[in-house]
């Protein structure tokens, strides 16, 4: 168990790792990336500008080299666990930025990633995660059900958070929002390890945030949003924070939803004839009318009438915070019930 | 009041937000203690877990038709399809 003083000090500790790597790294990233042409255009802006991609490594690195500390001080194996998995998540999306892959490949390839949260439990029972789902109003002991389950959580956090990459600056930004609750709650209801764990995760994305914000000049690709992901879900299940994990994600799985809903099978984006949204001559977002289109979040953001880029990936925020504040008080009712 | 026109979406979410809450309530006020409901306490182990993971997929289930619901009268609202 870890005492006051050396919570504060892991604490400092990887979160300045993380953070300064991704803010120093992320420079010298965009102009290599740049010099060997892997770019893609910024489909909203007027002349298309180029824009590097993807900044996994980047965020890799600063998240890495942060919970391998964190691992050397607390010998945890829940900190591994969610290493190991946000590692197999990059290893995924690094596979799917660097070829076109079929819709399928994302979901599947990341159940690898829930593979280590798994076995390392079965080595250290106990220390990864619990059998019991913390269901806010109390706790059920779901043995048989619980082992499916994270194979259910990790690709379903990984493809949701890539999902809600749509616009400059929202993954990341959606990210930061959605990680307080859940350090809260993890802070309560599961270790103080795990707590430290997820540290890395808030403070590579705040460093991340600078270079993608609108106007952006990197794109965290499929790489940088299924790892961030992938460990926003390693963080809820050895957090024993899952359901209070997926309520603070709540845009980002109502926008998930709606798209598989709309077009009945997983699919790529880009494989989608029917666009959601159209881009006016103003360079604002409209509401696609096309019948065909698939339900998105950002079409219901400008169904009440055309919006900029920026003006939408603002609502999005404001939402974001919305359901974090409904991720607040499902943690009151679930401190009130169960205690910690 | 978050934002125009953010609060149908908003209320979207709270929507959602008390399904699960219904959802987990149930999970934990019927499901888990179904040993006692059904057994009288004396059900054999894995026969009683059987049950409860079926009983909890079922749950499950008509939760995202639930939500299936509320987003097809929700997007005929919004987008007059």
């Amino acid at each position: 168990m870890l005492d006051v003083a050396n919570l504060v000090i892991y604490g400092a500790v990887v979160s300045a790792i993380s953070f300064l790597a991704v803010y120093f790294l992320t420079p010298p990233a965009i102009r290599s990336l740049a010099a060997k042409g892997k770019v893609v255009p910024d489909a909203h802006k007027r002349d298309k500008p180029s824009v590097p991609r993807p900044a996994g490594p980047v965020l890799i690195v600063g998240i890495a080299a942060a919970e391998i500390v964190l691992y050397a001080l607390t010998m945890n194996a829940g900190v591994l666990a969610i290493l190991l998995a946000t590692v197999i998540a990059f290893a995924v999306g690094y596979i799917d930025d660097s070829r076109v892959m079929p819709g399928w490949f994302k979901p599947v390839a990341l159940l690898a990633a829930a593979v280590p949260i798994v076995v390392l439990n079965l080595a250290h029972p106990g220390e990864v995660h619990s059998n019991d789902l913390y269901l806010i109003f109390g706790r059920a002991a779901i043995p048989l059900l619980y082992l499916p389950l994270i194979f259910v959580i990790i690709p379903i956090a990984g493809n949701t958070i890539n999902s809600i990459d749509v616009l400059n600056g929202v993954a990341s930004g959606f990210i930061i929002i959605a990680t307080i609750p859940l350090l809260v709650s993890v802070a309560i209801f599961g270790s103080l390890e795990v707590f430290l764990a997820a540290f890395p995760m808030l403070f590579s994305t705040i460093a991340f945030y600078k270079y993608h914000k609108f106007p952006s000049r990197i794109f965290p690709g499929d790489s940088g949003t299924l790892l961030l992901g992938a460990m926003y879900g390693a963080v809820a299940v050895a957090g024993r924070s899952e359901i209070i994990g997926v309520i603070a994600l709540l845009p980002a799985v109502m926008n998930s939803f709606l798209f598989l809903a709309s077009v009945k099978r997983i699919v790529e984006h880009r494989e989608v004839k029917a666009r959601p949204t159209i881009l006016m001559d103003d360079f604002k977002l409209a509401a696609s009318s096309d019948k065909a289109a698939p339900a998105t979040l950002v079409r219901l953001i400008v169904a009440d009438g055309p919006l900029g880029e920026k003006e939408v990936g603002h609502k999005i925020f404001m939402l974001a915070i919305f359901t974090a504040l409904l991720a607040f008080a499902s943690i009151a009712i679930q401190y009130v019930i169960l205690g910690r | 009041m978050i934002g125009v026109g953010l609060n149908s979406l908003a209320l979207f979410m709270t929507g959602m937000w008390a399904m699960v809450l219904a959802v987990a309530a149930f999970l934990v006020l019927v499901v888990a203690p179904l040993e006692d409901i059904l057994f009288a306490g004396h059900g054999d182990r894995i026969v009683v877990s059987i049950v409860q993971a079926a009983i909890a997929m079922v749950a499950v289930i008509a939760l995202i038709f639930g939500l299936s619901r509320m987003k097809r009268v929700y997007l005929h609202k919004k987008l007059r399809q």
